[in-house]
């Protein structure tokens, strides 16, 4: 112990002398300690600046759970009862699988009702009404090109202006003119009715894949498809009208033929009594 | 660290030989020290103040804030229930499409399936039970049946080849039309089906589900038009072929009138 007491006096005079001879160094060593010295631990009895965070932390913590949180848990309430509500009443999926299902059975029977309509329905036996009533049916309206000469084949040509009168040729000629038209007009429907019937697959195809919210999309160019072929059927229906005004023109104009040919005839007679 | 750094830093300095060294060690301490010196202990008045502002901040601009969207979303909750999907109309719409089918539909359907023949003889009887029997599987015993009632086309040495023309073409187009009718008499029936469909699907739909119904009765509509057309289209050729028949009776008349003038003037002339 002695010993150990002797080498550390040594020790502490060697210290001394070293820092005797060394003053700046020394002095550098004290000021680097005092930079680097740890600072004493802040108690939170003995300190107030602790007591005051640890109550602000405290106050922050509870405002952000009443407020922030409280606020948060109302949004979400809210959020869920819309959800809820969207998921059970607006848009149940289950009920949209099972509308998408009725919309997939309802394609069986459009495609029936395509079928049906497409049957063929050709009649006739004699050759020529043969190639007219085919060219009618045809449904194709590249063929319309055919059907006055398919008519003529039928139901005759204009007679020639050595045999009847003019007027007779003009009401013959209108009157062919107006039923061609309307062969023509048919075709055009016919070929028209069967674009509409694949459209009508088509959409109802791709309703079958829509979601609630592309669905209306859908039906707004099935509306479109439907006002189109309201002008169709109107076109169709003018035609109709078209056919009937000439029947009726027909009518009024043989009774007119017929008294202009009375009072001809009375003429010719009594000219032929005079002259006798 | 900090012990560490002390330790090292004076081992240096100790150990140095030169003042150059010296000055070195001391200044690579000092920076060393600044760097690693704790951080400035903040005033009791910037740290209460500090805490006020966050305080502030929660209890004025988030809290606002999170009022606000609240409201927002409790507004359009109620919008959505009360106006836009309220439940009691959503049943009420389903409740009247119940009480619509059952009121009109058997009655409707009872008007329409009335049985309307009225044909009294065997052959008539018989063309007409065909005529209105919805189905297409039959045309041959419907062209036969025409024929019992209407007779068949004259045989060429019976009738000139312009009447057995005529003829034909009008008994074809009749008989079209017969069989079209048929066929549009069963996609009447399909129609109807689908109409039936599509209404009991809206009595169990749902606002977001029906749009898919409503996209589907559109296309039903355009397939019903489509059909629509095609009797009128039938209906043309029809009446087109009434009004030809008609006109080439008046060609005929009139080239018959020609020669028949021709020959009274002729008879005249030798008398």
């Amino acid at each position: 112990m002695k010993a150990l007491l002797k080498k550390l006096k040594y020790r502490v005079e060697r210290g001394l002398c070293w820092t005797g001879e060394h003053k700046m160094r020394a002095v550098v060593l004290a000021v680097i300690l005092a930079m680097v010295a740890p600072r004493p631990a802040k108690s939170i009895i003995l300190d107030p600046c602790c007591a005051i965070l640890a109550a602000g932390l405290s106050t922050i913590s509870s405002t952000l759970s009443n407020v922030v949180g409280g606020g948060l848990n109302g949004i979400l309430s809210v959020e869920q009862t819309i959800a809820n509500f969207e998921q059970t009443v607006v848009w149940p999926q289950n009920l949209i699988a099972q509308a998408q299902a009725l919309v997939g059975s309802l394609q069986g029977t459009y495609t029936q009702i395509q079928r049906v309509v497409q049957i063929p329905v050709n009649s006739a036996t004699l050759p020529a009404p043969q190639q007219l009533e085919q060219n009618l049916l045809s449904g194709n309206s590249a063929q319309i090109g055919q059907t006055s000469q398919n008519f003529v084949g039928v139901y005759g040509a204009v007679p020639p202006a050595n045999v009847a009168p003019a007027d007779v040729r003009n009401e013959v000629d209108m009157t062919d003119a107006a039923a061609q038209a309307a062969m023509k007009r048919a075709i055009e429907i016919d070929q028209l009715a069967d674009l509409e019937i694949q459209a009508a697959n088509q959409i109802n195809q791709s309703i079958q894949t829509a979601a609630p919210g592309s669905a209306p999309i859908i039906e707004a160019q099935a509306d479109a498809w439907l006002v189109r072929a309201n002008a169709y059927t109107q076109a169709a229906t003018a035609d109709l009208m078209r056919v009937r005004a000439i029947a009726l023109a027909n009518s009024g104009a043989d009774v007119k033929s017929g008294a202009a040919n009375t009072t001809g005839l009375g003429q010719q007679l009594m000219n032929l009594l005079k002259r006798q | 660290m900090t012990a560490a750094f002390f330790l090292l830093f004076s081992w240096f300095m100790v150990t140095a030989r030169t003042r150059r060294q010296v000055v070195g060690v001391a200044l690579a301490g000092t920076v060393a020290a600044t760097l690693v010196a704790p951080p400035r202990v903040l005033a009791q008045g910037d740290l209460l103040a500090a805490i006020n502002a966050v305080l502030n901040v929660i209890n004025g601009l988030i809290q606002t804030a999170l009022n606000s969207i609240n409201a927002v979303r409790s507004t359009i909750s109620s919008l959505y229930q009360g106006v836009i999907w309220p439940v009691q109309l959503i049943n009420q719409a389903k409740a009247q499409v119940s009480q619509m089918i059952s009121q009109y539909r058997n009655l409707m359907q009872s008007v329409f399936t009335i049985n309307l023949k009225s044909a009294t003889l065997p052959a008539p009887q018989a063309l007409e039970s065909l005529m209105r029997n919805h189905l297409t599987s039959d045309f041959g015993a419907l062209a036969t049946n025409y024929t019992n009632t209407y007779q068949a086309v004259p045989a060429s040495t019976a009738a000139s080849p312009d009447d057995r023309n005529l003829t034909d073409m009008d008994d074809a187009l009749a008989v079209d039309n017969l069989k079209m009718l048929k066929a549009t008499d069963q996609a009447d029936d399909l129609t109807l089906q689908v109409a039936d469909q599509i209404e009991n699907g809206a009595g169990a739909a749902a606002p977001g589900s029906a749009p898919f119904l409503t996209a589907t009765a559109v296309a039903a509509s355009i397939q019903s038009q489509a059909v629509t057309q095609k009797m009128l289209a039938a209906e043309l050729r029809q009446e087109a072929a009434w009004l030809a028949h008609t006109n080439a009776l008046r060609k005929r008349q009139a080239t018959f009138t020609g020669q028949l003038g021709a020959q009274i003037q002729n008879l005249l002339k030798r008398n």
